[in-house]
């Protein structure tokens, strides 16, 4: 019996504490439903009629932003994961001389902070003329995020066994033979976490898109919510719409994979 | 003697060119690993180098460049702006590391000591669903929920009776640093929640039901054996938190501008006004740097502090 009162209260604060957390979230998802002159009377509560037209409106302007991120972020991932399978395969499979300071010159840029680098960064984009393009995104973060990659994919890599590889070889096979046909399909796991935690930190990142970027043409999502927001702004029910659908690419990715999601974003911390 | 000498430099020499031979003969993995580090010398190594070269330079964005000594260092050591800025960020840090330690362990511990596997599995999957909304989205909900007109806030204040407590949030100066602190309550961070509660699942179950037995229970127990046992996870929270909360200044930049005044200003957001906004490009990066290192001795620090007194536990 007292168990039970026990966790009654456990069960008690946990849903307060997710009301606290989604009632923002609600309000949002409410109020993308409502009309201006249904926000001005009721703004919180549920008003009826719904208007779903306010999600067509919104998809309009926000389709190209979100296309935009896809375009970005997809190209970036493609590129993190190939550099980090490849060159974690190489590191981890092969002997030559110095690989182990090559390894180390890799991994210790885990410690060097954005904050370091943003500006010379800055300049060496305006320098190369990429500003305002979006190699000036994938390029350093490709670049970036590679070596969490890397040093990820190197261990797992490495516990592979051996016999796997040297079957292949005696059947002739090359060195991107045994990478892509062996390796690879091994490691697929750790790369759809890896490829998560990439995906997801690109899609929400603000700052560096916010600074080299000045074409509307080829915003991102975040910073084109900041130009939807200020078209929007006196428009409740449209702008409300587009934070719901602003939301939703990585609902879907949730929905399609959350046991990856789950592990790619505490993996990062655990291996630290 | 002769002889000897000469032997050890015949050996040097044919170790010296076996090396190169076998560089050569192996040249095929380091044309493997060159994309690697194309990049990373073009977009990491250089602009790191570049950063700290640039410390020492008055540097505008047209390329006017000359070198300043430590000019930048001293005018940091003057800079009003600046001092108000690390007033702010040591108050964010305090709150951040107090919010984003103890909120995770709080709600860790409710879903490890909840016996109802299925709805534990809701809990830890509730905690990360709002991860699926930009940050952007909860920054801007957040800038509507303190709007002094619309608000919500604003908006339950008049409903419960409370008008007199009506502000203007984000634009009043004496608070403005604490609505900044207080987007995202009730601060449930899934992701440092799942490290927590990882750490938690691998406390042994023989562990528990030993304390079980002494009668440890409670309040006791999350104090005397949990929280030892998960020393690790709690100092790779503090370490993301200090260096993720060190360099921060998206909120700032989006929301207040590190206004109004410099009440909301944070050492990141300066450097980047003082670049993007001031052309004091070099000024910048000695901020910069002197941010990286500030970093890189709280970590070290934390590291060090942190293991002694792991193995102090341990004993």
């Amino acid at each position: 019996m007292k168990r039970r009162v026990h966790d009654f209260w456990l069960h008690f604060i946990m849903i307060v504490l997710l009301f606290l957390t989604f009632f923002p979230f609600i309000e949002m998802i409410n109020i993308s439903f409502k009309t201006n002159a249904q926000f001005d009377i009721a703004p919180w509560t549920i008003t009826l009629p719904l208007y779903p037209s306010n999600y067509l409106r919104a998809y309009k302007s926000i389709s190209p932003y979100i296309l935009n991120s896809i375009i970005v972020s997809g190209i970036t991932l493609v590129g993190v994961l190939f550099l980090s399978a490849f060159s974690g395969y190489v590191f981890a499979r092969f002997s030559f001389p110095g690989k182990e300071i090559l390894y180390y010159l890799v991994i210790s840029l885990l410690m060097i902070p954005g904050v370091l680098t943003l500006i010379p960064l800055f300049m060496l984009t305006k320098r190369l003329n990429l500003l305002n393009t979006r190699w000036a995104l994938i390029l350093p973060w490709t670049a970036g995020g590679q070596v969490f990659g890397i040093f990820l994919l190197r261990s797992f890599m490495a516990s592979i066994p051996q016999e796997l590889f040297d079957s292949a070889k005696i059947d002739g096979a090359g060195d991107f033979y045994t990478f892509w046909y062996i390796a690879l399909p091994l490691c697929a796991p750790i790369l759809g976490t890896l490829g998560i935690m990439n995906f997801v930190g690109t899609w929400n990142e603000y700052i560096w898109p916010l600074t080299v970027l000045s074409d509307v043409k080829l915003f991102t999502l975040p910073i084109g919510l900041l130009t939807f927001q200020s078209e929007y702004m006196v428009l409740r029910g449209p702008l409300f719409a587009g934070y719901v659908i602003a939301s939703i690419p990585l609902l879907i990715l949730f929905a399609l994979a959350s046991n990856l999601f789950i592990e790619g974003l505490t993996s990062g911390a655990i291996k630290a | 003697m002769l002889n000897n000498t000469t032997l050890i430099q015949d050996k040097s020499t044919v170790i010296k060119k076996s090396i190169w031979k076998d560089i050569w003969k192996k040249k095929i993995y380091y044309i493997y690993l060159l994309p690697t580090f194309v990049l990373l010398i073009v977009f990491s190594y250089y602009p790191a180098f570049d950063a700290i070269r640039n410390s020492f330079f008055e540097w505008s964005a047209q390329g006017v460049r000359y070198y300043v000594g430590l000019g930048n260092f001293k005018s940091m050591v003057k800079d009003t702006i600046l001092i108000a800025s690390i007033k702010n960020l040591i108050i964010l840090l305090i709150f951040g590391i107090i919010i984003g330690l103890s909120v995770p362990i709080i709600v860790a511990e409710l879903i490890f000591n909840i016996r109802n596997e299925k709805l534990k599995f809701w809990y830890r999957w509730l905690i990360v669903v709002p991860i699926v909304v930009p940050g952007m989205v909860v920054l801007l909900l957040w800038q509507f929920i303190y709007d002094p007109n619309v608000g919500l806030l604003n908006g339950i204040l008049k409903v419960i009776g409370l008008v007199s407590w009506q502000r203007t949030w984000l634009n009043d100066p004496d608070i403005a640093l604490y609505c900044l602190i207080f987007i995202g309550f009730p601060w449930i961070s899934g992701t440092n929640t799942l490290i927590i509660l990882a750490g938690l699942n691998n406390i042994g179950r023989d562990i528990i039901d030993s304390s079980l037995i002494d009668g440890v229970t409670g309040f006791r127990r999350i104090w005397y054996i949990d929280l030892p046992l998960i020393l690790g996870q709690i100092k790779v929270l503090l370490i993301l938190g200090l260096i993720g909360g060190i360099q921060g200044f998206g909120p700032q930049l989006i929301l207040t501008r590190g206004g109004p005044g410099y009440s909301t200003m944070v050492p990141g957001l300066h450097m980047y006004q003082q670049a993007f906004l001031y052309n004091r490009l070099g000024y910048a990066c000695a901020i910069g740097l002197s941010m990286f290192i500030v970093i890189l001795i709280l970590t070290y620090i934390n590291m060090r502090y942190l293991r002694s007194s792991i193995e102090y536990e341990a004993k």
